[in-house]
């Protein structure tokens, strides 16, 4: 939870209006999702969901004090703290299934405005669709032979330079190349993941190679969920062209590239999100809790 | 060079096995006469039949490599007009129709 302070760039993204320039090379590690810091987009139109913002900020910079952390924050009244969901989670990323990451609402304790919570989780979980991890097998391997004895195969070498196989359970693909390194897509959780890609690194053992299963890692994780309102694209566009591209004539979706943390989001005028680049489950959860109360901002009314 | 794609089929097996038991040709005529086997009935295939042929089944496993396709399908119903075929598994070796294809058996 400290490492905000060890990453200077994280520093100045602390303080809300600040130092969120256009041009962000923004370039997270790994920031387990308990440091508490949701990235406040600029400025918001609907003046509810900035006032719920301010409520958050307020609710955050009680949390830092709590924990020492940042400075220069103008701090709240001496409120007790909220425990804001994603600080209850200490796991990283292995026990995938579990609803781990369920979001906490946050009790509306603070008193100030007497009618609306602080702000209410929005109930609505992203489902995972896809992950993408790699693993090394860590010995060279002869594609032809895989191809020619293993089942589920593919091998056009002129086309693309890896076997692609795939398993039924989990129902994924490997591409596998003859470095030894291997990339499964498709599963639907981090456990999936790491299963089939033993199950593949079983299948190339038992063909006689020497495999075995070095630095699995979860390169990529998907999700979406929806809404269930209609959205107004043109105005989070407006308000938000720090972090949003929408093209219509290019593609039907907002593309939102979200700085903390670090997901690119498509939003669509359905009501529908899709949440990717991923590297832990948390991130698309919390980032899915950050674009919630904006789009509620910009909710069609018709 | 066509195909020898046509050699393990009831008729090219036939064949290779009469030419076995002809011991008095040359091993070497015995080889021309499958390469002469091999181009008649990729031509026969491609200029002499007609007819058309359905199949549904679900697949078991597939390979593709060496530019072939090998197929493992079960329980395949093979439809034509006149009739209905059913077979619980079928295995399918296919090759590029294109003339592109080199020989590969």
């Amino acid at each position: 939870m400290e490492q905000n302070n060890s990453l200077p760039p994280f520093q100045g993204l602390a303080s809300p209006q600040g130092a969120l320039t256009p041009v962000m090379p923004m370039f997270s590690p790994m920031m387990p999702y308990g440091s508490g810091l949701t990235p406040q987009p600029v400025t918001n139109t609907n003046s509810l969901s900035l006032l719920e913002e301010q409520q958050r900020q307020q609710q955050q910079q009680q949390q830092q004090q709590a924990s020492a952390q940042q400075s220069g924050m103008p701090g709240g009244s001496g409120q007790t703290p909220q425990l804001y969901h994603s600080q209850t989670v200490t796991t990283t990323t292995l026990p995938g299934n579990t609803p781990l990451y369920n979001t906490t609402p946050l009790t509306p304790m603070t008193p100030i405005t007497p009618a609306t919570p602080a702000s209410e989780s929005s109930g609505i979980v992203p489902q995972l669709q896809n992950i993408v991890s790699t693993v090394n097998l860590g010995c060279k391997l002869d594609l032809k032979t895989i191809a020619l004895r293993a089942r589920n195969a593919e091998y056009n070498p002129k086309r693309f330079a890896a076997v692609i196989m795939r398993i039924r359970e989990p129902r994924t693909t490997a591409l596998i190349f003859s470095s030894g390194k291997m990339v499964c897509t498709g599963a639907k959780s981090e456990e999936q993941s790491r299963l089939a890609a033993r199950k593949y690194a079983r299948v190339v053992q038992k063909l006689g190679f020497p495999a075995k299963f070095l630095d699995f890692k979860i390169q990529n994780m998907v999700g979406s969920c929806d809404v269930k309102f209609p959205i107004r694209l043109e105005g989070l566009v407006l308000t938000h062209q720090q972090f949003s591209s929408y093209e219509p004539e290019l593609f039907p979706g907002l593309i939102y590239r979200m700085i903390k943390p670090r997901i690119v989001l498509l939003i669509f005028v359905s009501g529908k999100v899709v949440l990717t680049g991923a590297k832990v489950r948390g991130e698309i959860y919390e980032a899915f809790e950050n674009i919630y109360p904006i789009l509620k901002g910009f909710r069609k009314t018709t | 060079m066509a195909y020898q794609l046509y050699r393990n089929t009831t008729l090219g097996n036939s064949l290779q096995e009469s030419l076995d038991e002809l011991i008095q040709i040359t091993p070497q005529l015995a080889l021309q006469v499958l390469l002469q086997f091999d181009k008649a009935i990729n031509t026969a295939l491609a200029n002499r039949v007609r007819n058309r042929v359905n199949f549904k089944g679900s697949l078991n496993t597939y390979r593709f490599c060496d530019n072939v396709w090998t197929f493992v399908l079960n329980d395949v119903e093979f439809r034509e007009v006149t009739d209905l075929v059913k077979v619980d598994k079928v295995k399918i070796v296919a090759c590029d129709g294109k003339n592109t294809g080199n020989t590969a058996e």
